[in-house]
């Protein structure tokens, strides 16, 4: 019962904070944010900058493709502004491509610069060979360069009916592809669902440490462990409402909702754990504020990985944002692997219950710090 | 009810102690003042008395709990009111006091009855954030009543009040001895200290110097001195004089036989000045 006194009571100081706002304010912001400003799709559009050297009869047949892909069917004279010249240019826009045909190499080689854009000068031989010569910028992937030579070694339409002609099949129909948008879900949740909770409850902590509300509550019957579980409680309620306040906008209805909370209560419990442990060896948020800094980057590695998965070293999966992000992305793709989101959520708690029972240790003899 | 045998702390953990060899016992229904300056070692003392220290060296039973290993139900017979109020400042007073009563084990008192007792019966509603430091030191009294303590920690209960409160606050003290409620009072008033209690503990330096009850003190320790207002050659003359000291007592004679006296008063040597004879040491 004292517990649940303390829980409503935190609870209560909660609704009246600070920091309980910021987190549901940081969930209608990161809401906004994936609504409005990240698209579903990420535009594919890109520009280049061509000179065709070739024959006049050549140069038609390529801009008259041009044409045919174009979005209005019709090639428009610009001027493009580089330093302070002005550098004329005809300008074709398709789905996925802009194109600045220009009129010899040097304007290109200008443009190519100034715009850090791709450009190539595409020739013509008198016995009608293409070949193709590229201005990178010098960042360029080797593995880009390298595709560019290959690419070069068939014409295009021998490749293009090569790759036609191979058969792509999935291994199963069962699965789903996330957007962009839906994309970046587990990430922000993950950040603001889960392990948000670790900074607001060292927060909450050291504010109760500099009021001393710390020490007239160790003068109670109550046991140090229910005050602390009753902020973990306070944490994983808010950490549900600002979850839920970004995936059902975006999500609707297809995740896994119970799993979802599940893995959310099981993870925000572990991290609240964190919170509890680095607020019982420092006096003040200042003094702890170096070791939360470091656990901030620590635990914001897997998002890179996440986010770009040609870069995911072994040991990446030894930090425990990993797998969260990880979890989350189960729980709310299609047919997502429910025994990986059980394991993690087991692992989760069973880690977090050991930090809690080293927190409570360390608060209990570190009350009047 | 409080027993300390050869205590030590050092907060450092080393040999550095903030409190060192203290031995002292006080009965049930005693109010016992440990007195002493800043930094002499009465928080610290108190701190392990009531749990929120751990023991590190000495034995220590508070209400028959072995301090060394403290059980949660210690604190039912436990109160105590803090130096630095601590209340929840976004909570009114009277759901500060009904919070705390909901984590013992025993009858606590009504809110509004302890409120009452401190002057803040019609602030009950009132956020103690919006309180004076003055309301919120009450309120922080009356919080440590708020289990019917047998044990009461009280630590500078009438810094920051009016002489009014004050009055009120040391009345509730000895209302409470009365119930047989054993009082341990830091504080550095000794003025506070020479009113309630019935023995007195002075420390300087972490260590322990005397106890006595403060009527034994000045019987011991205290002079007797004569205030005396006289008129010598037209001119008002005032003289504090000792009755014990020799030349004193001659001179006095000397005044009354020679003088016109305007007033004439004895006095006794107040605690402080024991405590500043007895420690060389002021209270500040």
């Amino acid at each position: 019962m004292k517990l649940w006194y303390s829980f409503t009571k935190e609870l209560k100081l909660a609704s009246k904070s600070f920091y309980f706002y910021i987190e549901i304010v940081m969930a209608i912001i990161i809401l906004a944010v994936v609504l409005f400003a990240i698209p579903e799709n990420f535009s594919n559009s890109r520009t280049e900058y061509l000179y065709l050297d070739m024959p006049e009869a050549a140069k038609t047949v390529f801009i008259n493709t041009l044409l045919d892909e174009d979005t209005d069917g019709q090639a428009e004279s610009v001027d493009v502004k580089v330093k302070k010249e002005i550098l004329s240019a005809t300008f074709y826009e398709s789905d996925d491509k802009k194109i600045y045909i220009v009129d010899d190499e040097d304007t290109l080689i200008k443009l190519t610069e100034a715009k850090k854009q791709l450009g190539a000068v595409i020739e013509m031989n008198e016995t009608g060979d293409i070949h193709y010569k590229y201005y990178l910028q010098g960042y360029e992937t080797q593995r880009l360069q390298n595709l560019y030579m290959v690419i070069h070694n068939n014409d295009m339409l021998t490749l293009e009916t090569a790759i036609n002609a191979q058969d792509v099949r999935p291994l199963s129909d069962d699965y789903e592809v996330f957007n962009d948008r839906e994309h970046t879900i587990p990430a922000m949740l993950t950040f603001n669902g889960s392990l948000m909770g670790m900074f607001i409850i060292a927060a909450f902590i050291f504010l109760d440490k500099e009021q001393g509300i710390i020490k007239a509550y160790a003068v109670t019957a109550s046991a140090v462990w229910q005050y602390l579980m009753s902020k973990t409680l306070v944490l994983t309620i808010t950490s549900i409402i600002t979850t839920l306040i970004i995936t059902i906008p975006v999500m609707g209805l297809r995740p896994n909702y119970p799993l979802m909370l599940l893995f959310l209560i099981t993870t925000g419990f572990f991290a609240s754990t964190v919170g509890l442990l680095v607020s019982g060896y420092f006096r003040s948020m200042t003094k702890a504020f170096n070791v939360l800094y470091l656990l901030i980057i620590f635990t914001m590695l897997p998002a890179i990985a996440y986010f770009i998965p040609s870069w995911e070293p072994v040991w990446i999966k030894f930090i425990p944002s990993y797998h969260i992000i990880h979890g989350f992305k189960e729980v709310i793709v299609k047919n997502g692997d429910t025994a990986y989101v059980l394991l993690a959520s087991l692992g989760f708690l069973m880690a977090g219950a050991l930090m809690f029972i080293w927190s409570n240790h360390r608060h209990k003899k570190n009350l009047t710090a | 009810m409080i027993t300390v045998k050869n205590l030590h702390h050092s907060y450092s953990r080393d040999e550095k102690y903030a409190v060192k060899d203290v031995s002292f016992e006080i009965e049930k229904g005693e109010i016992f003042g440990f007195l002493g300056p800043s930094g002499a070692g009465k928080s610290t003392t108190q701190g392990v008395l009531s749990g929120l220290l751990q023991l590190q060296k000495g034995e220590v039973t508070v209400a028959g709990y072995n301090v060394k290993h403290i059980k949660n139900k210690m604190f039912n017979e436990i109160g105590m009111s803090f130096e630095i109020s601590n209340v929840y400042n976004k909570m009114t007073a009277k759901e500060n006091l009904n919070f705390y009563r909901k984590l013992f084990d025993v009858e606590t008192r009504e809110p509004e009855d302890l409120l009452e007792m401190v002057g803040l019966g019609d602030k009950g509603n009132i956020k103690a954030g919006d309180f004076s430091k003055g309301m919120k030191h009450r309120l922080t009294f009356a919080r440590s009543m708020i289990n019917n303590p047998s044990i009461w920690f009280l630590d500078e209960p009438t810094t920051g009040l009016d002489p009014a409160i004050a009055a009120t606050i040391k009345d509730i003290i000895w209302k409470e001895k009365k119930k047989e409620v054993t009082t341990f009072l830091t504080t550095h008033n000794m003025h506070i200290a020479d009113e309630l209690c019935d023995r007195v503990g002075f420390i300087v330096d972490g260590e322990l110097i005397l106890i006595d009850s403060p009527k034994n003190l000045k019987l011991q320790y205290g002079e007797k001195f004569v205030d005396i207002e006289f008129v010598k050659d037209g001119e008002p003359i005032k003289e504090s004089l000792s009755t014990i000291d020799d030349k004193d007592k001659a001179r006095i004679k000397n005044i009354i036989d020679n003088y016109e006296i305007q007033t004439m008063h004895t006095k006794e040597a107040t605690l402080e000045e024991i405590f500043i004879k007895v420690t060389g040491r002021g209270l500040v």
